[in-house]
């Protein structure tokens, strides 16, 4: 079908596409309202105090500074923002080379070897993580890495997903830019880093906003190894403030919403190369 | 536009990334944020948590959960040790959000056999101390033992938890002696008053509580459902163990299984709620206002006092029994124990039988009133502010009563699978509540903790 | 894969295939110490007993497996995940696919927008949205007061006070968050349909449940499978929701396998290494062979 059809088409039907479409888009506002519904929630929970809260209040309340300094007050949440920053950031860039540079070498000189290993590689996904705690906290306490970035994020950086995706995606990478490198005296790693790398923005930013989200929100791990308060994250932050033998509701959305809005920004910043690279990644 | 925000963040994302190696090789994790730990620490150490091994020689670090309830107490152990003892002391608190974060370090620390990482000082749960020393007997230090503190100050129940081997492991920091607190007007608006509640037999509780429940709309007892501390404390109150010679002693147990009816009776008769879990008891049932009655540890009180509206309200008094009765009971509770990574084994040993293990006024009248934690020193709870009477409470000088009370709880035979027994009858209540036999509910949970146990 | 057809230098190919070797050792290093090393570890460990400082070999070597055929616990938190797997993953993946075709097209208004909202339950912490999700299925919570209002309730429900509705609200909370993780794979997957496919199927007729069973789920059979794939995988290590929701309770009824072996590892005062070790590692063969079954049967379609 061409372009000239299509527009001919659209402008005769239009308000009967439009009428077509309704129950598209009520299921739509459907779901985004139940998408939705639970950050307002968690906003409303965060200016509001602990009873009206555990009582249901729907309504933006009033309580949001009290909440703000009793939060203060109770936590260092600079420092656990400081610390989430850190670790997410750095586990990102890390993450990111080595698994591109990996799923550049799967794909570029794919073969049979390659392809062996990578089936092996992606056996690992199915390692469930409670099996491997406990000797990798061993192996952290052994190199002396427990609260440091690296005990952090080192069991992180290499994942057969993102492994995979780069190579999916490294599969639009055209072969004559190769070809034209190589004659263009470019040795191998020069390729990657010249060609590959800013021809795969839409990859890295995909890969990006998952592995950022990852490390973000992860939980288990770092509380295992990060034993330091000086160490301490976001969602152990949270988790604090849910302990003890008596929780402030209001006080705790409100740790709650500031540790989801960080992953929002990016996920808004980043949201078109996001879908491009997904979409490079399951051709 | 949308290339110049990625590779903004790109940049913003590098910059702080290579900021942070930099400083991550010289000065570690700290780094990044090292200008708001409060605690004094040399810049120049490693990573390590606790760093026992570069405090100075005045410093002991101590690792406690509950910001609201322990940590205070400890802060005002330190306070006073400054004050009177050294004023170059400094204690390190590390802040866990649950008791269960301390005893998974240990449990790793164990696991790797490397105990650098603890603390000086822990806080541990009571009930799980005798299981830890006993598969970990490397993780802990008997220091203690040979302090100078008197015993005899403390309550024998209490302190059954941090003997083993006839030694002493531990300092008592609060006190789990359980109250029955009730809402004076509610009861009086069912025409009872809390006399005829105090010491009185399950079946006459059961009579009020219908007839609260009936006038008000209101449970005159609750209880988190899924942890189940009730079976545990109304036992106690009988003076009864969940263990027979270290079995699980359910079926058989004639008195279990009186409890387990009787609280099955309450629940279907509306006396009692049974909420499902501890944010849902604290939350909903108590400061949802859906009580007339509590009963548990005493640190559920500054989760009372949170509902302002009721203040004056409120008083307390001793448990129900089976056959009537005042009924005493302890429930949760931690004490201090040192670790075997404590280089300065003096300086703590010295730390806590001056503050803590010498019921010092001073420490714990700040514990008190910071924390709300109640001692269960007799000493320390003579002191006037344990004497003062709490509005909240009608005026009643509870902590008195309640040091008073932990006085005469009964030791019963404890176990390493305290809370496997504990979550089993739990799971058989609700079983039960759900309509399976009493008999074949707690011989399968009963089955369920010989099981664990013969791992 | 499309091969050059440039005469090469054996000496050239060889330097560029160590290149790819090289490329790939970095991240394949890790992997193998920080997942294939522990798991064989772990596997050690599966053959032991005793307290975790000072383990020693079971007696039958295979204690810790024959021990799992007789815990009634552990075969109900197999039952439980994959009660989850079954239930919510289908449910999950058909409304995933659903909403990716119903933005996938081109005359939608506001797709931008409501992309943007399905995305993002993603962004949520595991932590915090348990969080969030444990208040608004409060006993006195907003749920219940919202359906008491509407008289479709006479009294409050405690829904996470009994297994039917814990396990109810628990599958609720895994659709919210995945669901359009997995829908942005379907999106992704649709757009690299040419849509000229649908136009033409519009204009001979084709409704739209012909256009979406013959067209889209054949050409997205690939991503399916992926996302199958990941779900399985995501589904049989389940912990976060099981242990911020329901805690496993009431009374263990809706407890994951993944959180039972933590229990067994951390939780509860009992630190039995040896058995958590044995269990997931039937887990790892449990996710594998469901992985390959899948992975089989997406294949041999074609």
């Amino acid at each position: 079908m061409t372009n000239e059809t299509a527009v001919v088409k659209k402008k005769k039907n239009k308000s009967h596409i439009q009428r077509r479409l309704i129950p598209s888009y009520i299921f739509l506002i459907f779901w985004s309202f139940i998408s939705v519904f639970p950050f307002y929630w968690m906003i409303s929970a965060a200016t509001n105090k602990s009873l009206d809260v555990a009582q249901g209040k729907l309504i933006i309340g009033t309580y949001l500074a009290q909440n703000m300094k009793a939060l203060l007050a109770a936590q260092p949440l600079a420092r656990a923002m400081g610390n989430s920053f850190l670790y997410s950031t750095v586990q990102t860039l890390l993450c990111l080379f080595v698994c591109s540079l990996a799923g550049f070498g799967f794909e570029i000189y794919h073969d049979k070897g390659k392809d062996i290993l990578f089936s092996i590689l992606l056996l690992a996904m199915m390692i469930p993580g409670v099996a491997t705690m406990i000797p990798l906290f061993k192996m952290a306490s052994k190199f002396h890495m427990l609260n440091t970035v690296w005990g952090f994020i080192l069991p992180s950086i290499s994942t057969p997903f993102m492994i995979m995706m780069f190579r999916q995606n490294s599969r639009n990478f055209p072969r004559d830019i190769l070809e034209a490198a190589r004659l263009d005296g470019l040795n191998e790693f020069q390729i990657f880093y010249r060609m590959y790398i800013p021809c795969m923005k839409a990859t890295y930013a995909a890969a990006a906003v998952i592995t950022f989200m990852n490390a973000w929100n992860a939980y288990l791990w770092p509380k295992v190894v990060m034993t330091d308060n000086r160490a301490e994250t976001m969602p152990m932050l949270i988790a604090n403030l849910g302990g003890g033998y008596t929780v402030d509701y209001g006080m705790l959305m409100l740790g709650v919403l500031f540790c989801s809005v960080p992953t929002m920004i990016i996920f808004f910043v980043l949201q078109r190369q996001f879908a491009e690279g997904i979409t490079g990644a399951v051709k | 536009m949308k290339k110049q925000i990625l590779s903004a963040v790109l940049v913003t994302a590098m910059a702080a990334s290579l900021g942070a190696c930099g400083s991550s090789s010289s000065s570690s994790s700290t780094a990044a944020s090292g200008s708001t730990v409060t605690t004094t620490e040399s810049t120049s150490s490693g990573a390590a948590k606790a760093d026992v091994a570069n405090e100075d020689e005045h410093t002991l670090s101590v690792e406690a959960w509950d910001a609201n309830f322990n940590i205070p107490a400890l802060e005002a152990a330190a306070a006073d040790y400054k004050k009177n003892v050294d004023p170059d002391f400094n204690l390190n608190i590390i802040q866990e959000s649950q008791s269960s974060d301390i005893e998974d370090q240990i449990t790793l620390a164990a696991s790797s056999g490397d105990y650098s990482q603890l603390p000086d000082i822990v806080l541990f749960q009571d009930h799980y101390f005798h299981k830890y020393v006993t598969d970990y007997p490397d993780a802990w230090s008997d220091a203690i033992n040979s302090s100078s503190i008197d015993w005899s100050d403390f309550g024998q129940e209490k302190l059954s938890y941090s003997q083993y081997n006839d030694e002493h492991w531990g300092v008592p920091v609060d006190n789990g002696t359980c109250i029955a607190a009730y809402r004076t007007d509610l009861l009086q608006e069912a025409g009872y008053t809390i006399d005829d509640l105090k010491g009185c037999s399950w079946d006459k509780f059961d009579e009020i509580g219908k007839a609260v429940y009936a006038k008000t709309g209101k449970y005159l007892l609750c209880m988190d459902g899924d942890g189940n501390d009730l079976p545990y404390i109304m036992l106690q109150a009988e003076g009864v163990s969940q263990f027979k010679d270290g079995k699980a002693n359910f079926v058989d147990n004639d008195t279990m299984v009186q409890v387990i009816n009787m609280i099955v009776k309450l629940q279907k008769d509306n006396v009692l709620y049974l909420a499902n879990d501890w944010s849902d008891y604290t939350n909903q049932a108590i400061q949802g206002d859906m009580v007339a009655g509590v009963i548990n540890g005493n640190w559920i009180i500054p989760t009372i006092e949170q509902v302002t509206a009721n203040s004056g309200k409120w008083e307390i008094t001793t448990l129900p029994t089976l056959k009537g009765g005042d009924g005493y009971a302890s429930n949760g509770g931690s004490s201090l124990y040192i670790t075997s990574n404590c280089k300065k084994t003096d300086l703590a040993v010295d730390f806590l039988s001056k503050t803590f293990g010498a019921g010092s006024t001073e420490t714990y009248d700040a514990a008190l009133k910071n924390g709300g934690v109640i001692t269960c020193s007799t000493k320390a709870g003579k002191s006037d502010v344990y004497q003062q009477g709490v509005a909240y409470f009608n005026n009643q000088p509870i902590y008195a009563q309640i040091v008073e009370m932990g006085t005469h709880v009964k030791v019963v035979e404890q176990s390493d699978y305290h809370y496997d027994a504990r979550t089993q009858v739990a799971a058989a209540i609700q079983n039960i509540i759900n309509g399976a036999d009493t008999k074949s509910a707690l011989q399968d949970a009963q089955d369920q903790v010989d099981f664990t146990m013969g791992g | 894969m499309s091969h050059t057809s440039h005469p090469k230098s054996s000496r050239l190919v060889r330097k560029q295939n160590a290149a790819g070797w090289g490329f790939l050792m970095p991240a394949t290093i890790l992997i193998f110490i920080m997942s294939f090393y522990p798991m064989v570890q772990a596997f050690i460990m599966s053959l032991k007993t005793g307290s975790s400082a000072n383990m020693k070999w079971a007696q039958p070597v295979l204690f810790n497996y024959m021990r799992m055929m007789k815990d009634k616990l552990f075969i109900r938190s197999v039952g439980n995940t994959f009660l989850y797997l079954i239930i919510q993953v289908p449910i999950m993946l058909v409304l995933a696919i659903l909403l990716a075709q119903i933005l996938n097209n081109r005359n939608l208004k506001l797709k931008g927008f409501f992309r943007t909202c399905v995305f993002l339950p993603c962004a949520t912490s595991l932590v915090s949205y348990a969080l969030i999700f444990k208040s608004l299925f409060a006993t006195q919570g907003l749920i219940n007061s919202v359906l008491m209002k509407l008289h479709i309730i006479s009294s409050n429900i405690n829904w996470l006070g009994q297994t039917g509705t814990a396990r109810f609200v628990l599958i609720i909370a895994l659709i919210w968050r995945w669901t359009g993780y997995n829908m942005v794979f379907y999106l992704a997957g649709l757009q690299n349909i040419d849509y000229s496919v649908y136009e033409a199927a519009q204009i001979d007729g084709a409704s739209p449940w012909k256009t979406f069973w013959h067209i889209t789920v054949p050409l997205l059979r690939p991503v399916i499978v992926m996302t199958f794939v990941m779900s399985i995988n995501g589904t049989l290590q389940l912990f976060d929701e099981s242990v911020n929701l329901t805690k496993g309770g009431p009374a263990n009824t809706t407890i994951t396998m993944s959180h039972y072996i933590y229990n067994n590892s951390f939780g509860q005062g009992t630190a039995n290494f040896g058995y958590a070790s044995a269990m997931s590692f039937v887990v790892f063969i449990m996710v594998a062979i469901l992985a390959a079954i899948n992975m089989k049967v997406g294949d041999t379609r074609d």
